[in-house]
């Protein structure tokens, strides 16, 4: 490996080793009560990978449209959407748990490849079209659950979602590992094989890298934005279902801004907003960095204000650092 | 390059799966029906408090912080944090449970929403840790105590204000209301609607959603002085939508022929107290923080070993021009 190929590494993977040394900084400045280190009690862990599940599904949906050089404003919105669907659908109409979750995420589905249609087909920006998704999403969302949040009860009988759903929520794994974080993980899986292996991988990098150099070439711009977008609506969806059954609750509120906290961590995992570069398990790095830091700071009782500006600050730390890594 | 991704990628998911793994076993909470007792070491010990908060960019929320902050300053042996979940009920759960993970000695909690709250409350009441909630419960009996004020006896005390005191001779109400779907928008109005039932000629002429804001006060305000000649009083949910309803009404020139009542009375230079002593507003009702309280039901439970009722509902209280400035110069000393 020669030096500069070892330099290329380290860029690479910068939001892997930022994850690692935040990982090293949380041991070193956790709190310790009897000896024993706070961080890393297994309780702590399962509670922050299970705190970044949601942001993290959303975020690897981001991760897609960020590479082709799209942004989505909609995502925060349509989990509160999802959220209230899934709660609608279960408890005031009595549906089964299949059902609902299914069409939960079709409407997520659906909605993302409209959103896909009206910025490939009539050329409107990403950033106006999912801005007016956000909006339609809530105002759906206020609609559908009459303003209020819907409280999600569990049991047979009338008025009450199938205990089925309420596995989604919980712990498994030896009672550790909750299925928030199994979802989380078997979406970044699957997108991660998925990109290495479809050819719409390549036709995914070739439109965020240069759209018009890759229409000339064949590639099918307009199908690959709007499938690119389906996918991120579908899974700001299922990180809704996640969302209302983790809360025993859908709230046409649930998720504001969101939207911001996912593409902090696909902006830290090193995928660049211009399109074209990154990859998915940077995004997981980014997210877990923030999961983590989030919980170190609260372990740690920083206040909330200067909470905000640590995020801030490593936020601008990891686009600096973009700038500085030599092109490839 | 590429070749050096899956590796990588699927170590950072392993990450993400045995982050969860750990060894260490689940602590056992002891038997949480006396939660008092158990964590009780008496004055000489040293306690943590943990102070959850739904959102500070309210004032009154904050106002409540400020005053669990200064009544916790008397009691040497108290520590409190404090964390705000901005408004997002997936941040307070987090906020909690990184409290129980810091095994605090007492937690305060003021909830965002019951629901979505209730569960994590009940985790931490049953490792043994007291819990107080207030202002907004959560669901069951799964906490040590609730303090809070009753907001139908609020609207109640306004309407039979405006009954017997504002329009003894009857006249024409504009109500301007919190948030749809929020729990105390619906018992501010009941109370104040069932109370001037009293006097047969008060009439709630015109309502809407102000959001609990000032700006959207003002703005519905406007609307609501157009379509109505004849306005005598209104009554807003809180104290920022009454003081918009008044801006609004001075750039139409009627603010003189209008009374305006508001609720919370904080004492804050930007709070109700501080109108009605200038005369923008003609009266507000208290809606206690119940900081002060909750630090006291603290120092029952940790030093005392005493217990503490399971609910307590502090009464209202009625601000006029009679006693604002006297009030105002008790609950904020420092201006």
């Amino acid at each position: 490996m020669t030096k500069n190929s070892v330099v290329a590494t380290l860029f690479r993977f910068q939001s892997v080793f930022g994850l690692l040394a935040v990982v090293v900084a949380a041991i070193i400045f956790s709190p310790r009560k009897n000896g024993a280190i706070l961080f890393v009690s297994a309780d702590n862990l399962a509670n922050v990978v299970r705190a970044v599940s949601e942001i993290g599904i959303i975020a690897v949906g981001m991760t897609f449209v960020i590479l082709i050089g799209g942004i989505d404003l909609s995502v925060g919105a349509m989990l509160g959407l999802a959220a209230v669907g899934s709660a609608v659908l279960m408890v005031e109409s009595d549906w089964g748990f299949l059902p609902s979750v299914l069409l939960v995420l079709v409407i997520g589905l659906v909605f993302g490849a409209l959103q896909g249609a009206a910025t490939a087909m009539i050329g409107i920006q990403s950033f106006i079209v999912t801005l007016a998704g956000l909006q339609i999403a809530r105002g759906l969302a206020r609609i559908w659950s009459d303003g209020q949040g819907v409280a999600i009860a569990y049991g047979d009988g009338p008025n009450e979602a199938p205990a089925s759903f309420a596995l989604l929520g919980e712990r498994t794994f030896g009672g550790l590992v909750p299925i928030p974080v199994l979802i989380f993980a078997v979406v970044a899986v699957a997108a991660i094989v998925f990109l290495r292996v479809s050819a719409f991988s390549r036709h995914l990098y070739a439109v965020g890298g240069n759209e018009k150099a890759a229409r000339l070439s064949g590639v099918p711009v307009v199908r690959v934005k709007v499938a690119v977008f389906a996918i991120c609506g579908l899974l700001a969806a299922l990180a809704g279902i996640v969302h209302a059954v983790q809360l025993n609750q859908g709230s046409p509120n649930d998720g504001i801004g969101y939207e911001l906290d996912a593409i902090a961590a696909v902006v830290i995992g090193g995928t660049s907003l211009a399109g074209g570069r990154g990859s998915v398990a940077g995004t997981v790095a980014g997210a877990l960095l923030l999961g983590v830091l989030n919980n170190i700071l609260a372990l740690n009782n920083i206040d909330s204000n200067i909470q905000l500006l640590i995020k801030g600050l490593v936020i601008v730390a990891a686009a600096a650092l973009q700038r500085l890594r030599p092109a490839s | 390059m590429r070749s050096v991704k899956i590796p990588l990628a699927c170590a950072a998911v392993a990450a993400v799966v045995l982050a969860g793994c750990g060894t260490t076993s689940e602590r056992t909470g002891g038997s949480p029906s006396d939660g008092a007792a158990k964590s009780c070491k008496g004055a000489d010990g040293k306690y943590t408090i943990g102070m959850s908060q739904a959102n500070v960019a309210e004032p009154y929320r904050q106002r409540m912080d400020d005053d669990i902050r200064a009544a916790a300053k008397e009691v040497p042996q108290f520590d409190v944090k404090f964390a705000d979940a901005a408004q997002d009920n997936a941040k307070q759960v987090a906020d909690v449970e990184n409290y129980i993970t810091q095994q605090i000695d007492l937690l305060i909690i003021s909830p965002n929403e019951a629901k979505p709250l209730t569960a994590v409350v009940k985790k931490a009441f049953d490792k043994g840790i007291p819990v107080i909630v207030l202002d907004r419960k959560v669901e069951g009996d799964a906490y040590t105590g609730f303090i809070g004020g009753d907001n139908v006896q609020i609207g109640s005390e306004a309407g039979k204000y405006v009954a017997e005191q504002l329009l003894p001779d009857g006249g024409n109400i504009v109500e301007l209301k919190g948030l749809a779907g929020a729990t105390p928008q619906a018992e501010r109005h009941q109370g104040f609607a069932d109370a001037i039932k009293a006097n047969p000629k008060l009439k709630i002429i015109a309502a809407a959603d102000g959001d609990w804001l000032r700006e959207k006060g003002q703005s519905q305000m406007d609307a609501l002085l157009k379509a109505n000649p004849a306005i005598d009083v209104v009554y807003a949910h809180n104290d920022p939508m009454a003081e918009g309803a008044y801006l609004a009404a001075k750039a139409a020139g009627r603010e003189k022929s209008i009374k305006f009542i508001g609720i919370d009375a904080l004492p804050i230079p930007s709070g109700g107290i501080k109108a009605v002593e200038q005369g923008r507003l003609s009266a507000t009702f208290t809606y206690p923080t119940n900081g002060k309280e909750a630090v006291a039901a603290a120092r029952k439970l940790l030093i005392d070993c005493a217990a503490v009722p399971k609910s307590q509902v502090l009464p209202t209280r009625l601000i006029d021009k009679s006693n604002a400035a006297q009030t105002y110069a008790r609950e904020n000393p420092a201006g």
